[in-house]
């Protein structure tokens, strides 16, 4: 392999796609990057990849490529010295068992690890749509946070997507929440509709990679295949998905309420945060809505106990309940809104939360539903 | 050269799994039922016999990408398979003693993953016997319903339960493996490794039907003379202060052989590592890429160090198989039987003792290496268990 590449380029790939790779590698090849020249898709230039067996990153880099072939060497060590490179064309070639580089008057050689032993990378599946980076971020970020972070039930550990139409439905629950997003975005029409589930962990890390404002990500998946694909701006990441059922939710969500209770939520964050002081970790916080006036309390008459007042508009019959404030906490810092509505039936039926505008409205598209603590006595 | 070829002398379970990786096939094409293939495997058979070598060339042909025969051992399916990388192929190799809970709840998300190759997610345990009570009920929702293309592969010395609880064998289909045959672990030694034929029959008769060992004894002159040495001991015991010479011997061949062993693997390991984590760049600046990898070195080192415990324990137990052996050749050789000897190069030696020793001797002698295995299984001081144990043999 012997090829000419410009620097920025092959440092801002090689920097992205050695992020994801594993510090600790199960087996040392997976510590490498794979640089492809004259790559196998037919067209010139250089590709980059990096994978764990989970997620895959592959980066394309216009070069010069004077004879092609494959190399795989430690990604940390690529990715330090691209970017102490100067400013100036980089070449790398490939001398028996070690890389050479030289940019300007650097030079440098590394060894090469056994690229016969590479796992082949995922190929990406089907286009199926595209979505803008930011929305697409903040939805995963807003869902994820309901996904399951103990490993006793795999389904509950995945964030669910489903396509139908114009419509991109993200859904993740642990059991004592569920947080559901719904966005339009812009289906290639090749894909059938389909709800797969991706590790909420990886579909957060991917969604933070690609998801930065002003571009557009792509969105590849096919319901057959075992992958879910992630595209934007050159870079391209696949994520493997979970093979489980996910919960029938729809049935869960409530569909009547009794009364209903708009708060600002910095306020009422504050004050959870500090009620809560007096309850031991994973105890309750409770909240008792009456006419204009919200009473937030904790602990009991053994223990210490707090109470505050909070101003709030409030509809419907009085109700006292009683919630895990950590889990509250979440649901209110995933809104992304000054203004929330909680909306309850009885103190022993979920509530659900959703973001309000500064008309007072309920913007519609997420919603986080809290299963209510058993209240005492 | 299929990877079958790597599977030495178990025709009939090559045959079996040949049959489920073309069913399996059949099933990713969506040409074929499910007939054929099973959702977990459980294989047994005696030390050395290749249980996780089968293992791990059914998982490589259920990973073939070529069309034909599934196996071909050339395609980058069966190549990473078979080294470990293929990712879709998880390998649970125990260092330590025991497998923890931990470990296989990290293993039960790893098996709900859909495979990336659009194949299947194998998942193979190596020494299943080593699985806690824990582990194994952590593991058992799983290997009793795996999601659609997760394959178990288990494997365990035999399915009695002491090794392999009831609850998991009974989810898992067996593939019972044997003590393959002399000729045909020679045949392998002579293909694949290129042994001269005459040494290669020596090392396979005495092998016991193990090929990693007849491989050593045919291809290390130290191994062979460290096998020699241990089974020049039951003739040797003259006096009681022989007694503590031999066990010494016993003992260092055994630390020597584990060394050796251990040594060149993990210096290989601890190099593949460095270089994956930055190791070996030449030029301004590229040794700061080596920052920080220090903690991932020491945890290999630390996992290494937990290895050669077990490789030690286990080269003991093979030179005590070996003398046990030697024991039974001469239970043999008085009773006239004609059998194979265990080690047909002492014939003269187990001849001689037959003549000089009565049975009853003889087997108190056999029940004291038995029963020394035993205790270096409860964590007995290996040279302590190995003295009490030359002691019996000295006075029959």
């Amino acid at each position: 392999m012997k090829i000419r590449v410009e620097r920025d380029g092959l440092a801002d790939a090689v920097a992205w796609v050695a992020r994801s790779l594993p510090s600790r590698p199960p087996v040392p090849v997976l510590g490498g990057v794979l640089l492809d020249a004259g790559a196998t898709d037919g067209s010139e230039g250089l590709t980059v990849s990096g994978f764990d067996y989970e997620v895959s990153a592959t980066v394309g880099v216009p070069a010069t490529v004077a004879d092609g072939g494959r190399t795989l060497v430690s990604g940390r060590l690529l990715a330090d010295i691209t970017k102490s490179l100067p400013a100036q064309p980089v070449e790398i070639s490939v001398d028996g068992s070690r890389v050479a580089i030289a940019c300007g008057s650097a030079k440098f050689s590394l060894p090469t690890m056994p690229v016969e032993d590479y796992p082949q990378l995922p190929a990406m599946p089907q286009h199926a749509g595209e979505l803008a980076g930011e929305v697409f971020g903040q939805a995963v970020s807003q869902v994820a946070v309901a996904a399951g972070k103990d490993d006793t039930l795999p389904m509950l550990t995945g964030v669910r997507v489903e396509m139908t139409g114009e419509k991109l439905t993200l859904v993740a629950t642990d059991r004592f929440r569920l947080a559901m997003r719904e966005f339009e975005w812009k289906p290639s029409g090749d894909v059938e509709d389909a709800a797969v589930l991706v590790p909420a962990r990886t579909l957060a890390d991917a969604a933070k990679a690609l998801g930065s404002a002003g571009r557009s990500v792509e969105l590849a998946l096919s319901p057959t295949d075992g992958l879910l694909g992630l595209s934007g701006s050159g870079r391209r990441t696949t994520s493997r998905l979970l093979d489980a059922e996910f919960p029938r939710y729809r049935q869960l969500l409530p569909s009547e309420q009794t009364s209903s209770a708009i708060i600002g939520v910095a306020p009422l964050v504050e004050a959870i945060k500090r009620v809560s002081l007096v309850a031991d970790r994973g105890t309750q916080v409770r909240l008792e809505f009456a006419d204009g006036v919200l009473r937030l309390s904790a602990g009991g008459d053994d223990e210490g106990s707090a109470e505050e007042e909070l101003p709030v508009e409030f509809t419907g019959e009085p109700v006292m309940i009683a919630f895990n404030p950590g889990y509250l906490q979440d649901g209110l810092a995933a809104l992304h809104a000054d203004r929330a509505e909680l909306s309850f039936t009885t103190p022993n039926r979920p509530a659900l939360i959703k973001p309000v505008n500064a008309d007072g409205e309920v913007t519609p598209g997420y919603l986080y539903l809290l299963m209510p603590v058993r209240l005492p006595g | 050269m299929g990877v079958w070829s790597q599977v030495v002398g178990q025709p009939d379970a090559v045959r079996v799994l040949g049959t489920a990786a073309v069913a399996a096939r059949g099933l990713v094409d969506g040409t074929g039922t499910a007939a054929g293939m099973t959702h977990a495997w459980l294989f047994t058979g005696p030390p050395g016999s290749g249980r996780s070598v089968a293992a791990r060339a059914f998982a490589a042909a259920l990973q073939c990408t070529t069309p034909g025969e599934p196996g071909c051992g050339e395609c980058q399916g069966c190549h990473t398979s078979m080294s470990g990388t293929h990712a879709d192929v998880r390998m649970v190799v125990p260092e330590g003693l025991s497998i923890s809970v931990a470990e296989m709840r990290a293993l039960v998300q790893t098996s709900a993953r859909r495979p990336t190759g659009g194949r299947w997610q194998v998942v193979i345990i190596t020494d299943a016997d080593r699985l806690t009570e824990g582990a194994a009920n952590a593991l058992l929702k799983a290997v009793e319903e795996p999601p659609a293309r997760t394959v178990f592969l288990l494997c365990a010395p035999s399915d009695h339960p002491d090794d392999v609880s009831v609850t998991i064998r009974s989810r898992c289909r067996a593939i019972a493996l044997r003590t393959p045959a002399a000729p045909a672990i020679a045949e392998v030694l002579r293909l694949r490794d290129g042994v001269d034929t005459d040494t290669a029959a020596w090392a396979a008769s005495v092998s016991g039907g193990h090929v990693g060992r007849a491989r050593r004894l045919a291809t290390d002159p130290a191994a062979r003379d460290r096998r020699a040495k241990v089974l020049r001991i039951p003739l040797h015991l003259r006096r009681l202060s022989d007694v503590f010479d031999c066990a010494d011997d016993l003992v260092k061949a055994a630390e020597t052989d584990a060394s050796e062993v251990s040594g060149t693997r993990d210096e290989a390991e601890r190099d593949a590592l460095k270089t994956a984590l930055g190791h070996g760049g030449t030029g301004k600046g590229a040794a700061s890429a080596t920052r920080g990898s220090a903690g991932a070195i020491k945890e290999l080192e630390k996992r290494q160090k937990s290895r050669a415990t077990r490789t030690q324990r286990d080269a003991l137990d093979l030179a005590l198989v070996d003398l046990a052996g030697f024991y039974r050749d001469v239970l043999v050789t008085h009773a006239g039987a004609s059998v194979a000897l265990n080690h047909p190069d002492h014939a003269e030696g187990s001849a001689q003792a037959a003549g000089s020793w009565t049975p009853e001797s003889t087997l108190r002698r056999l029940e004291a290496v038995l029963a020394c295995r035993e205790a270096l299984e409860q964590n007995v001081k290996p040279r302590i268990a190995i003295e009490a144990m030359v002691s019996a043999m000295h006075f029959g």
